[in-house]
C-alpha cells in the first residue's frame, strides 16, 4: 500500500500502522544534531506527526491503520526566523 | 473574480488626486497580489531611469487572495517601490491588521506617486479617499503619529507611519504599523518620505467574496487547529507562542549560524546566554501580542521597568537582537531591546541599523574613525550606551557620522574609504541580514542572487532548510543531510524553489511563520483555489511563482542590475571563523554556483531570461 511521507511514496504492507510510519523517520533523524541535543536535553525528539491534515498523538500511534493515499507530514521541531 | 477586488487606488500626490483603477484578470492570475502586484505596478508606470525618491516612483501597498480569510497568516500583507538602499525593484511584507483593513475598503492595493508640495497623510474609508495635511505629524515619531492619526480619523482606522528617518530619507528607512510590524527592509520608509507622506489611514466594511466560502471556511478551521497544536506540543523554550523568535538564538548557535562581531566570530558566550529564550522572557517581560487571526502569535510586547533602558512596546525579533546585540558585541538585553525600538519610533531597520554600526565599531576598532568623529562616544565593541546614542544619531540624520551611517554602509565606505569598503557586509547596498553563510552556503548563494529585494534572508529563505527544517517536498525538496549544507550539489535549484515560494507568499499575503508549523504548499494551493476558483495544481502554483521571479528580474535589469552585481559579495564571505561548528568553512564555488543558478532558472549568462523561459511563462508582453 502506498502513502506519502512529506510528499514521497512510501510502501508499506496491508494492515500496517502508524507506528511504522513514526519509527521509519525516527530511524532517519537519529543522527541529526538538533534531534539528538532536544533528546539529551528532554528525553523526546518532539517530532509532530500529522495525517491528512490532523495532528496524530502518540497514544494512537499504534492503534491507527495507515489507508492507501494517507498524506502523512512530519514536523521538526525547531524552527529559525 | 473572487477572492480579489479587480481595482487599486491611484494616488497622485502631486495633483492631490485618487482614482479607482480596474485591473485585468489576468494580472491577478499571473503576479497573485502583494509582491507581485507591486512589481507589475513598477514593470508598468516606472520606465528605466526612475530612481527611488524620483516623484515617478511608484510605492504599492498590497493585499492578496488570502488576505482577509480567517485563516492563520492572512495578516499578512506587502508593499514595494524602486529602493534607496539596492537603486532596484524592493518589496517587504508586515502583518498587523493593516492589510486587511485596506482589502475591506474595496482596494487590492494603493498605489502612490508623485510628490506632495506639503506633508500629508492619505486616508480610505471604506471606498472613499482624501489626501489631508500632515504638517503637524511632520518631525514627530512614527508612534507618536499613529496615534495622532487616530485620534483626528477614528480609531477603528488601520494606521501606517513613519517617523524622523524616513523623512530624512535614511536608506533604510522603514515603515510601521501598530506599533509592532513594519515594511522593515530596503527603505521604503524613506520613499515614503520623499514624497512628504507621513501616512496612510484605512477603514472598510467591504467583504470580498470568495469561490467556495465554505471551503475556505473549513481550510481556515483545520489550519488553525492544526497549527496551534503543533506549537502547543512543543516544549516551553520552542513554542513560538511564548518567546516568538527569541528561540533562535539556542537553535543557531550550535549550527554556527549567528552574525557575531560584524561576522568576524563564532562565538560570543555571553550573549548566547543573555539572549537565550528563556532570559529574553524572563527580563523583557514578554507577552504575546498576536496579529490577526494568527494563532502562532510570534509577536512579543516586552516591558523593561525601571533603569535608563525602561520601555513598553515591541519585543525585538531575533534578527534586531541578532544584529543590534550579536553583531555589535552588546550582550545587554535590555539596552539592545531599548535601542531596536528607538529604531521603530525613528523608523529605521534594525537589521541594517546593526550592521553599519558594527562597520563603524570596526572603523574605530581599526582607526579609521576616533572619537573625534564619533560625538565624543567610545565606539568599542560590547558599547550598550554607544549603540543607544548612535541610533539616535542616525535617527535624526546628525550632522557627520550620524548622516553617513544613514546612508548604509556601502556609501559609508565609499565616503570614507582606508579599506573600509572590505568590511562592509552589504551587496548593491543593502546589509546582509542575521543567517550566516559559513553555516550553510546557500544563504551566500541567496544573498548573491535574489532579485525580489537584493540580498535579503527572507526573499529567499533557503537557509531554512537547515536551521528552520523547512521541506517544499511538494516541489521536490524532501530530506536532506546535514553535510548538504556545505555543498553546492542541488542548491541552485533549491535556491530557486526557495525564491519562487517566498514570492508566491508574499503575493498571496501569507506569513512565512506557518511553514516552521506544518504549513505546506498542498494547504497554500487549496487555500488560494477556495477564495478565487481558479484550480490551480501545485505545479501552476510554481509557476506562477517564476513569473513573479521573471518580473522582478526583468525589473532588476530595467533599473540597471547587471550580472556582475551578483559577484561582488562581501569580502567577508570568504573569511573563515576559526571555531564554532562552521569553523574553517567558506563558500568557495559560490561563483560557479551563481552561474549554476542562472541556468536552472532558464536565464543566459548575463543573467537575463531566455525567450526560452518567456515563452514556457507566457510571458512575452513582459519582456524589454
Amino acid at each position: 500500500m502506498k502513502v506519502k511521507i512529506n510528499y514521497e511514496d512510501r510502501d508499506f504492507p496491508p494492515g500496517a500502522k502508524f507506528t511504522e510510519v513514526v519509527k521509519v523517520v525516527r530511524e532517519s533523524k537519529k543522527k541529526e544534531p538538533m534531534i539528538q541535543t532536544l533528546v539529551e536535553k528532554t528525553g523526546s525528539d518532539h517530532i509532530i506527526f500529522v495525517l491528512n491534515g490532523r495532528i496524530v498523538k502518540a497514544p494512537e500511534y499504534d492503534s491507527l491503520e495507515l489507508k492507501e493515499g494517507d498524506d502523512i507530514r512530519w514536523i521538526h521541531p525547531f524552527f529559525g526566523g | 473574480m473572487k477572492g480579489v477586488w479587480g481595482k487599486v487606488l491611484k494616488v497622485d500626490l502631486s495633483k492631490g488626486t485618487c482614482t479607482a483603477e480596474t485591473l485585468p484578470d489576468k494580472v491577478y492570475e499571473y503576479f497573485l497580489g502583494g509582491a507581485g502586484l507591486a512589481a507589475y505596478y513598477m514593470w508598468k508606470e516606472c520606465p528605466a531611469g526612475t530612481t527611488a525618491f524620483n516623484p515617478a516612483n511608484r510605492i504599492t501597498f498590497a493585499g492578496g487572495p488570502m488576505t482577509g480569510l480567517k485563516q492563520s497568516g492572512a495578516a499578512k500583507w506587502t508593499a514595494g517601490a524602486i529602493s534607496p538602499s539596492i537603486n532596484m525593484n524592493a518589496d517587504t511584507a508586515a502583518t498587523a491588521s493593516f492589510g486587511i483593513e485596506m482589502k475591506e475598503t474595496g482596494y487590492d492595493a494603493i498605489v502612490v506617486y508623485g510628490r506632495s508640495p506639503k506633508p500629508v497623510y492619505i486616508v480610505v474609508d471604506d471606498g472613499k479617499a482624501k489626501i489631508k495635511d500632515a504638517k503637524k505629524f511632520w518631525g514627530q515619531d512614527a508612534y507618536v503619529t499613529e496615534d495622532g492619526i487616530k485620534k483626528a480619523e477614528g480609531a477603528d482606522f488601520e494606521v501606517v507611519t513613519i517617523g524622523q528617518a524616513g523623512e530624512r530619507l535614511v536608506r533604510y528607512a522603514n515603515v510601521q504599523t501598530r506599533k509592532k510590524s513594519f515594511l522593515g527592509r530596503s527603505g521604503l520608509g524613506a520613499v515614503m518620505g520623499s514624497k512628504l507622506l507621513k501616512g496612510i489611514a484605512v477603514r472598510g466594511s467591504q467583504a470580498c467574496g470568495l469561490h467556495d466560502s465554505k471551503e475556505a471556511d473549513r481550510l481556515n478551521k483545520e489550519v488553525n487547529k492544526r497549527l496551534a497544536e503543533l506549537d502547543a506540543l512543543k516544549p516551553e523554550w520552542l513554542q513560538i507562542k511564548r518567546v516568538g523568535t527569541a528561540m533562535a538564538t539556542e537553535l543557531f548557535a550550535p549550527q554556527g549560524n549567528l552574525p557575531i562581531k560584524n561576522y568576524q566570530l563564532a562565538d560570543f558566550p555571553s550573549g548566547v546566554k543573555n539572549f537565550h529564550a528563556s532570559n529574553y522572557a524572563k527580563e523583557l517581560n514578554a507577552k504575546p501580542w498576536p496579529c490577526k487571526y494568527c494563532v502562532i502569535q510570534c509577536h512579543n510586547l516586552c516591558e523593561v521597568k525601571g533603569g535608563p533602558y525602561a520601555y513598553k512596546g515591541k519585543g525585538p525579533e531575533y534578527e534586531s537582537f541578532a544584529m543590534v546585540g550579536f553583531n555589535t558585541m552588546v550582550d545587554d538585553i535590555k539596552a539592545v531591546a531599548y535601542a531596536c525600538e528607538l529604531a521603530n519610533l525613528y523608523s529605521m531597520d534594525t537589521i541594517s541599523l546593526g550592521v553599519v554600526i558594527a562597520w563603524a565599531m570596526e572603523c574605530y576598532e581599526k582607526g579609521v574613525i576616533t572619537q573625534k568623529d564619533t560625538y565624543g562616544l567610545d565606539l568599542k565593541w560590547g558599547n550598550a550606551e554607544a549603540v543607544v546614542e548612535l541610533t539616535k544619531k542616525i535617527g535624526e540624520r546628525a550632522d557627520g557620522l550620524g548622516y553617513l551611517l544613514g546612508e548604509g554602509c556601502k556609501i559609508a565606505s565609499e565616503v570614507l574609504g582606508k579599506g573600509s569598503e572590505t568590511w562592509a557586509v552589504q551587496m548593491k547596498g543593502q546589509e546582509i541580514a542575521a543567517h550566516n553563510w559559513r553555516a550553510q552556503y546557500i544563504s551566500a548563494l541567496n544573498y548573491c542572487t535574489g532579485v525580489a529585494s537584493g540580498p535579503n534572508h527572507e526573499r529567499g529563505n533557503s537557509q531554512h532548510i537547515w536551521v528552520g527544517h523547512i521541506r517544499l517536498p511538494e516541489w521536490g525538496i524532501g530530506e536532506v543531510e546535514n553535510e548538504e549544507r556545505w555543498s553546492w550539489d542541488q542548491a541552485a535549484d533549491r535556491n530557486a524553489k526557495f525564491h519562487d515560494y517566498c514570492n508566491i507568499i508574499n503575493s498571496a499575503c501569507h506569513c512565512k511563520f506557518h511553514e516552521f508549523r506544518g504549513y505546506t504548499l498542498t494547504d497554500m494551493v487549496n487555500t488560494i483555489n477556495a477564495a478565487t476558483g481558479w484550480g490551480w495544481s501545485i505545479d501552476d502554483l510554481r509557476k506562477c511563482g517564476e513569473r513573479i521571479t521573471t518580473l522582478q528580474k526583468i525589473l532588476n535589469i530595467r533599473y540597471g542590475w547587471k550580472a556582475e552585481h551578483d559577484f561582488q559579495y562581501p569580502k567577508r564571505f570568504m573569511e573563515p571563523v576559526d571555531s564554532g561548528p562552521a569553523a574553517g568553512k567558506i563558500p568557495v564555488g559560490l561563483d560557479d554556483a551563481i552561474r549554476d543558478y542562472y541556468r536552472v532558472r532558464e536565464w543566459d549568462v548575463k543573467g537575463k531570461p531566455t525567450p526560452k523561459l518567456i515563452k514556457r511563462l507566457g510571458m512575452e508582453e513582459y519582456v524589454e
